[in-house]
């Protein structure tokens, strides 16, 4: 029976005009979308050859995975030097030359699903019982001896398998169209990093199917269904993760870099005038020393307030699935805040050990991304179960929900 | 006419007042501008406290170490937080973008604020008002009764818009009447009459905004026979115009306009670089052939000590030549003319390299401008980039503000550096004959002129953003022309 009604069910959807348009969509979109993205990677390749060949900078490749979750790779691929009063200075970033990148998002794979595809997950699901009861076929489906439990699992599974075929073939096609190119080298790692994230992406779109299938469960007309369904997804995709972040910020007060660079200068320049008016060596050492714990002082305490407002800003935004799946998807790709701060770690240390002696058989810097079971385990995992947990909340609440539906 | 059109408004009116989309609505509207402008202001009053310790601490400096050759390394001019700040976080400029400790959560999470209010939630509940507006009135079977009537096409559907788009805006209206009031009663927010023409300017913006997605949802609704597939069309145009279409454009004009990574700059300075070396021996050749042949004997004499090609030199017997030059003027003067013209030959040939390589900077300054042209002109597709073009422009917290802040910064600081050389000769006057001290003098700058950045008058703002404000009119214009076409052929039945 549960067979039949899948079956009914995607090629209901097959031949439906919305199966039609959302394939069309996320199609075209992901293709287009890896594409571009793709190209954008050729650029950050040959930057970091340039960067590279810099004896005095840090810098890491870019990674393939970019491509599909860039993240902060933009941020990563600077190349980090150490410049006057032993500050830490970051190379321009290679798309400051237009200033329109930073008007708009980036159009990589992750925002294309955890935009444009948990709409249209949601648009997929947010009539499937409303309208059947408006069309009243519900009543008649329900008229025999098929069981609710019965025909809610073979709706959710067969409107879920027909809306995420055409996405999964199109990502897998992106991927395999990646992994041809030249430039491109994914190693073992990276694809078992792909393959969790299009596993996450399923189980992130498969949260905004059943919250749209349980509000068609909760109205009656799939008019309201439409406008509660965009309601919550704007909810959750927009709001929760952009108030909580300036939320966070109303929390935990942490000064601008503006400040604190200028600060920092402030204080080395200082020392260096004074120095100048010292008449003896050590009583100079002393002021330049002073300076600079000073300087480490003001720094690690700016960053230990970051953190802090990082962790919080997780912490709050994590009620919406969207945020953490960004925060999976761009720790997988090895993109995201935890990997920066690591790596920021990584340069301070390197630069602070090499300071300013330029010889040539210095190691270089070298840098190893956070492996993919490290990433599990450092909150990858809790972002994952999170978003299993709202599938399987808003599934356990869907069945229950039409378990008590009234059909007539 | 205008009876019937009345009826068309106050029913349409009252159909969406009673609908749950309006409550859904308004409950949205307000709850999201309310807590975004009481969010925003403290941010701002944050802002306004660390941009005051900036400027304390640059005057401290200079109170007390304003030496002449240091004076560069602190020179005021810090960039106040806009005053629109409470209603449009503004773009951040690349002063932060050399530092290791730059914020990374507003690339992986855009802030919140008006703009996102207006783009996103209004323009989503724009079609959401209108996609059913024609096709629902169909399904129900009031679009015939209306029609059998006297009422004409162009009536019903002026009334539809009317109407829709008066009740549409009743969300919009109240949640903003409540953020000018949350402005108002702030104490640490104090606009002056241009701030409010620029509130005023940026709400007529929006209004023609919006009303453009509500004349899509309208033409849309118009042209499709249910009230799906209207709501699927609507959307799968909301997804292009917002979503995708601003998102892309800078991607694909980097890819039609390529700018040359900086491997490429490179290895073009690299390129003319080393052709620039290659020139120098055959044009020093060259200068050597033409003293030979002029001078024969005597020049053969200075290039059996050693001479004759520049990069020889070093290995020449200078003192030699000094003898021989102190005992033969001919010799003498041979020798300076000499000199002269491989000094001449290299000047020529530095100046040459330096305009080789300002033409490379200015050509990727160029190439870079075409880009972003480009990458504004593909977006402007999109009502929504039309849209933040305009009211970050007008209210000073976009690009075009940013390059106003950098001028306005660099006038300033120019005329600091006058002042300061004022002051420096001043000082230098008063201790003649003293020697200079290591750092350069004390300068005494108490007196500096100080930086208040003026916001750019907003009838030039006006006159920049009225093109795109245009584009905006003209979506209306073609949507309500679309919707008519549609309607006038519409099959009630």
């Amino acid at each position: 029976m549960l067979k039949s009604i899948i079956k009914r069910e995607i090629l209901s959807n097959l031949l439906s005009y919305r199966f039609s348009i959302m394939t069309v969509l996320s199609t075209t979109l992901t293709l287009a979308s890896i594409f571009l993205m793709y190209r954008d990677y050729g650029l950050a390749r040959e930057n970091y050859e340039v960067l590279a060949s810099e004896d005095a900078a840090a810098v890491i490749p870019p990674t393939p995975l970019s491509i599909f979750a860039k993240g902060l790779e933009e941020n990563l691929c600077r190349a980090y030097a150490l410049s006057l009063g032993e500050r830490i200075s970051a190379s321009s970033k290679q798309q400051s030359v237009n200033d329109l990148f930073k008007l708009f998002t980036v159009p990589d794979l992750l925002y294309i699903i955890k935009v444009i595809l948990s709409l249209c997950a949601m648009l997929f699901a947010f009539d499937m019982v409303s309208g059947e009861k408006e069309a009243g076929t519900l009543r008649q489906s329900l008229s025999g001896s098929l069981g609710r439990p019965i025909l809610i699992v073979g709706k959710w599974i067969g409107g879920f398998t027909s809306f995420i075929l055409p996405f999964f073939l199109a990502a897998l096609l992106g991927a395999i169209f990646v992994s041809l190119q030249p430039k491109v080298a994914m190693g073992p790692q990276d694809w078992a990093r792909l393959g969790l994230f299009l596993l996450s992406s399923v189980i992130y779109l498969a949260v905004f199917f059943s919250l749209g299938l349980l509000i068609s469960c909760l109205t009656h007309e799939s008019s309201s269904s439409l406008v509660v369904s965009l309601f919550a997804w704007t909810l959750l995709v927009f709001l929760i993760p952009n108030l909580g972040n300036i939320l966070a910020r109303q929390l935990v007060e942490v000064p601008t870099v503006q400040q604190l660079e200028l600060t920092r200068r402030h204080i080395a320049l200082s020392a260096l005038m004074e120095v100048n008016r010292l008449p003896d060596w050590p009583e100079r050492k002393t002021r330049l020393e002073q300076a600079r714990s000073e300087q480490d002082q003001l720094t690690e305490d700016y960053r230990n307030r970051f953190a802090r407002l990082v962790t919080l800003s997780q912490n709050i935004t994590r009620v919406s699935p969207t945020a953490a799946f960004t925060f999976l998807a761009t720790d997988l790709a090895g993109t995201g805040i935890a990997e920066e701060r690591r790596l920021k770690q990584a340069v301070v240390q390197y630069l602070s050990e090499r300071g300013d002696d330029q010889e040539p058989d210095r190691p270089r810097f070298s840098y190893q991304r956070t492996s993919c079971r490290v990433v599990l385990g450092r909150g990858g995992l809790g972002n994952f179960l999170i978003l299993v947990l709202f599938d399987l909340l808003f599934i356990a609440a869907t069945y229950v929900a039409f378990l008590r539906y009234d059909v007539r | 006419m205008l009876k019937p059109l009345k009826v068309v408004i106050a029913r349409e009116f009252l159909h969406n007042l009673l609908n749950l989309r309006f409550t859904v609505g308004l409950a949205l509207c307000l709850t999201v501008t309310v807590a975004c402008i009481i969010i925003l202001s403290h941010d701002y009053r944050q802002e306004l406290a660390d941009y005051s310790r900036r400027v304390n601490l640059q005057g401290e400096f200079l109170g007390k170490y304003a030496l002449t050759d240091w004076i560069n390394q602190m020179m005021p001019g810090q960039k106040p937080p806009e005053r629109f700040r409470p209603v449009i976080i503004g773009i951040p400029g690349n002063e932060t973008e050399n530092s290791l400790d730059e914020n990374p959560l507003p690339i992986l999470f855009p802030r919140l604020d008006s703009l996102f209010i207006v783009t996103i939630v209004m323009s989503l509940l724009a079609l959401l008002f209108s996609y059913d507006a024609v096709t629902g009135e169909r399904e129900r079977g009031t679009l015939r009764q209306m029609i059998s009537n006297s009422v004409s096409r162009t009536t019903i559907l002026l009334g539809k818009f009317l109407g829709g788009i008066a009740s549409l805006l009743i969300p919009f209206i109240l949640a903003l009447l409540v953020g000018v009031l949350c402005i108002n009663l702030n104490p640490n927010i104090h606009w002056d009459g241009s701030a409010w023409a620029e509130l005023g300017l940026l709400i007529a913006a929006s209004l023609t905004f919006i009303t453009s997605f509500y004349l899509l949802g309208l033409m849309v609704s118009t042209w499709s026979r249910s009230s799906s597939v209207s709501m699927l069309n609507c959307l799968f145009l909301w997804v292009l115009l917002v979503l995708v279409i601003p998102n892309v454009g800078p991607y694909i004009s980097a890819q039609l306009r390529r700018i040359p990574s900086i491997r490429a700059m490179e290895r073009q300075a690299a390129e003319i670089k080393r052709a620039w070396l290659e020139a120098g021996p055959p044009r020093e050749k060259e200068v050597v052939e033409q003293f030979r042949g002029k001078y024969g004997g005597l020049f053969s004499q200075f290039e059996a000590l050693g001479f004759g090609q520049a990069q020889e030199e070093q290995k020449g017997n200078p003192e030699k030549v000094g003898q021989l030059a102190a005992a033969d003027p001919r010799f003498k003067a041979m020798v300076e003319s000499f000199r002269d013209e491989l000094a001449r030959l290299g000047q020529e040939r530095r100046t040459a390299l330096n305009k080789a390589m300002l033409d490379l900077g200015a050509d990727l300054r160029a190439k870079a401008a075409a880009q972003t042209r480009l990458a504004k002109y593909l977006a402007a597709v999109s009502p929504l980039a039309d849209f933040v073009y305009v009211a970050r422009d007008l209210t000073g917290t976009g690009l075009r503000s940013l390059k106003y802040f950098e001028k306005s910064q660099g006038e300033y600081r120019w005329r600091f550096r006058q002042y300061a050389s004022g002051v420096e000769a001043a000082v230098e006057a008063a201790h003649k004959n003293e020697p200079r001290p290591e750092g350069g003098w004390f300068l005494d700058l108490r007196d500096h002129p100080r930086f208040v950045f003026q916001e750019e008058p907003w009838k030039d703002k006006l006159g920049a953003v009225l093109p795109y404000w245009g584009i905006l009119g003209l979506f209306n214009v073609v949507f309500f022309a679309g919707a008519f076409a549609g309607f006038v052929r519409y099959d009630v039945r």
